[in-house]
């Protein structure tokens, strides 16, 4: 399997990835994938009620990475990618 | 080989051995489906319990996974280094197995051979237990049971694939960012994605194959080969290999890879123009000379189309260069209107043999032995020219002449064209003894038609403004003829395809001398040498500035319209 590729460009612009296309509409299972930072949670759980109380018919799962100072573990990536519909990050502190 | 001074590498165990270690040692390179390999490996065992604590004995294995099997096979005891990586064996740079490096306390290198060679592993056995102060003890090893000699086998980092991969990773010839790609990420989706594709599927650029594409010239990567617009960016020999690589080109295309961005990115062609303008023209490369059989190019059946990858892969490739490294992307700088399927590749080698003409590169100076490679810019086509009914030259050049005459629009005049003959029309020329001028002449005068044709009318609004007949001396000029081209030479004729029908291909270009001169160079391993543009002299190769036709003018000046007069 490929991993690795040479830059066929001048190397001027960084590499970019492409964005999901938008939803329409919210629907089936939304992760709300916690960064462990401080506060995180109380962000979470607000937005978990609004989205409740706006989409209703939805279902919400909460994740949690184990360290902020790393990437989420691929296992919980996997179950978020084969279980959920969205996901929604929360970054503040 | 080069016996190592210092390395690292992990044991059986996972513990880091650091060479040298102190006082001699006796260190081997092996792999596990050797039989050499498992012939000689008891007979290091043997030296290794022999020397006890006097010598180190290590064997770097090839493989992970060959350690625990080689340790169980012949119950070893002596340090096995994980050398799966090949880092040790790269630097050593052994190409068979077993190699076998003998080291005094000082830590130089004594004695060395590789695969067994009985006479020289008895004179190693002994001189290690000589170091090992063990002189008089024994080995324990039956020589007399060993054969004279066996050959080794080719160690792992020469096998096919390991060998450019390693060279790739490791020989510091590639210098561009590396892309690391996600174990999600689908190469080719990926590739659309980052841009760097022409709508096509491009081959993955990996250092290995990078790394080979470079093998196809003896130029250090890291040279500069043009600066490309739009983006004036910097081309290296490493960038048009990445770029070769995915066109799907192969290592002897470089040089003419290498020549075509070289002659692009002169002032004289002007690829920032061709790229960027709105009707959409693009580089035609044309080849002459051995190299079109050498890399196997076509310019028999479909010559022009699509089958052959060096015809396909070379023209390509400059395509990517100007998109990637250039910066030229549709909608962006490259603002053609509609372009054409001819602006992913048109690419091809001139018929030779089926000419009955000198070719063009001899046409242009070039010696028939030249390899030679020309890049004119198009603008429009290419367009068929069917006559299978003309029998001979005249009735032949007058169908060219027709066909030609609504080229980009019925009035207007324009600079140039390339006319491709199949055999099968050219042939024609040649049994009635036309020359390539005949021709031109022929199509000059057929093609010319009053001024006032040429105006722009009521019922057809192209053509010339009306104001241009006061600068021809007013009404009494109206029926005077222009000629469609500015030129006779002009009319670039080359000869490909197979001898199959009479069907031509005509294509308009990009008033060459004006905006793009057409322009060639003969190929060397390096690239582009000696640039020629058409009908013009020899140019010194960084200061390959257009002939100058003066725009517009000249072919809407009287001499040009009484030569179609006579």
């Amino acid at each position: 399997m490929v991993t690795q590729i040479l830059d066929p460009t001048d190397e001027r612009v960084p590499i970019k990835r492409s964005l999901t296309p938008r939803p329409e509409a919210l629907h089936g299972t939304i992760a709300l994938l916690d960064i462990s930072k401080p506060r995180g949670d109380v962000f979470l759980n607000r937005l978990e009620e609004l989205l409740h109380e706006r989409a209703p018919g939805i279902e919400t799962r909460r994740f949690m990475k184990p360290t902020v100072a790393k990437p989420a573990p691929q296992p919980i990536k996997d179950e978020i990618l084969e279980e959920c519909d969205f996901v929604i990050e929360a970054l503040a502190d | 080989m080069h016996p190592p001074t210092k390395f690292s590498l992990l044991d059986a165990e996972g513990q880091e051995k650091q060479f040298p270690p102190d006082g001699p040692v006796l260190l081997a390179l092996v792999k596990e489906d050797c039989d050499t390999c498992n012939l000689t490996l008891p007979l290091l065992e043997a030296v290794h319990r022999a020397t006890d604590d006097g010598l180190d004995v290590w064997v770097a294995v090839q493989k992970t996974d060959d350690i625990p099997v080689l340790k169980e096979r012949h119950d070893l005891t002596m340090p096995l280094l994980d050398d799966d990586a090949l880092d040790l064996s790269y630097e050593t740079d052994i190409d068979t197995v077993p190699t076998l490096f003998l080291y005094d306390e000082q830590q130089n290198c004594t004695l060395q051979t590789f695969g067994f060679d009985k006479h020289e592993w008895r004179e190693i056995a002994s001189e290690s237990m000589e170091l090992a102060g063990r002189s008089d003890a024994d080995t324990a090893i039956d020589w007399e049971s060993l054969p004279e000699q066996r050959p080794g086998c080719g160690a792992r980092n020469y096998e096919p694939g390991v060998y450019e991969r390693l060279q790739a990773i490791k020989s510091g010839d590639l210098l561009s960012r590396l892309v690391d790609l996600a174990s999600s990420d689908d190469i080719h989706e990926f590739m659309y994605d980052q841009g760097y594709t022409d709508g096509f599927p491009v081959v993955p650029p990996t250092r290995e194959r990078v790394w080979k594409m470079l093998q196809g010239t003896p130029r250090d990567p890291q040279d500069e080969v043009a600066i490309v617009p739009p983006n004036l960016a910097p081309i290296t020999i490493e960038k048009i290999a990445i770029n070769a690589v995915m066109a799907g080109a192969r290592p002897e295309y470089m040089p003419a890879i290498i020549s075509l961005v070289e002659i692009a990115c002169t002032e004289s062609f002007n690829i920032h123009g061709v790229l960027a303008t709105t009707m959409g023209a693009t580089p035609v490369g044309i080849f002459n000379g051995p190299i079109r059989d050498r890399i196997g190019m076509n310019y028999l059946h479909g010559a022009l189309g699509s089958g052959n990858r060096a015809n396909a892969a070379i023209g390509r490739a400059l395509r990517l260069c100007a998109r990637n490294v250039g910066g030229s992307l549709p909608g962006g700088t490259d603002r053609a209107t509609q372009g054409g399927p001819h602006r992913l590749t048109m690419n091809f080698a001139e018929n030779e043999d089926a000419s009955p003409w000198e070719s063009l590169a001899v046409e242009y100076g070039f010696e028939p032995t030249d390899d030679i490679a020309t890049l004119m810019a198009m603008s429009g086509g290419p367009a068929t020219v069917a006559d299978e009914r003309s029998r001979d030259a005249r009735g032949m050049a007058g169908t060219l002449a027709a066909s030609m005459s609504c080229m980009q629009d019925p009035k207007s005049p324009m600079v140039d064209t390339l006319v491709v003959l199949s055999p099968d029309h050219a042939g024609i020329f040649g049994r009635s003894g036309w020359s390539k001028n005949d021709v031109r002449e022929c199509i000059m005068e057929e093609t010319a038609i009053p001024l006032k044709d040429r105006l722009r009318s009521a019922d057809a609004g192209c053509g010339l403004p009306p104001s241009v007949v006061e600068r021809f001396g007013g009404e009494a000029a109206l029926d005077r003829p222009v000629p469609k081209f500015a030129d006779k030479s002009n009319i670039i004729l080359v000869v490909a395809g197979s001898a199959a029908a009479k069907f031509s291909t005509i294509l308009g270009g990009w008033a060459t001398g004006v905006y793009s001169t057409a322009t060639s160079a003969s190929i060397g391993p390096n690239g582009a040498m000696s640039f020629r543009s058409i009908g013009g002299s020899v140019m010194d190769k960084r200061q390959s500035g257009g002939r100058d036709l003066g725009a517009f003018e000249p072919r809407l000046q009287e001499p040009a319209a009484e030569s179609g007069e006579e």
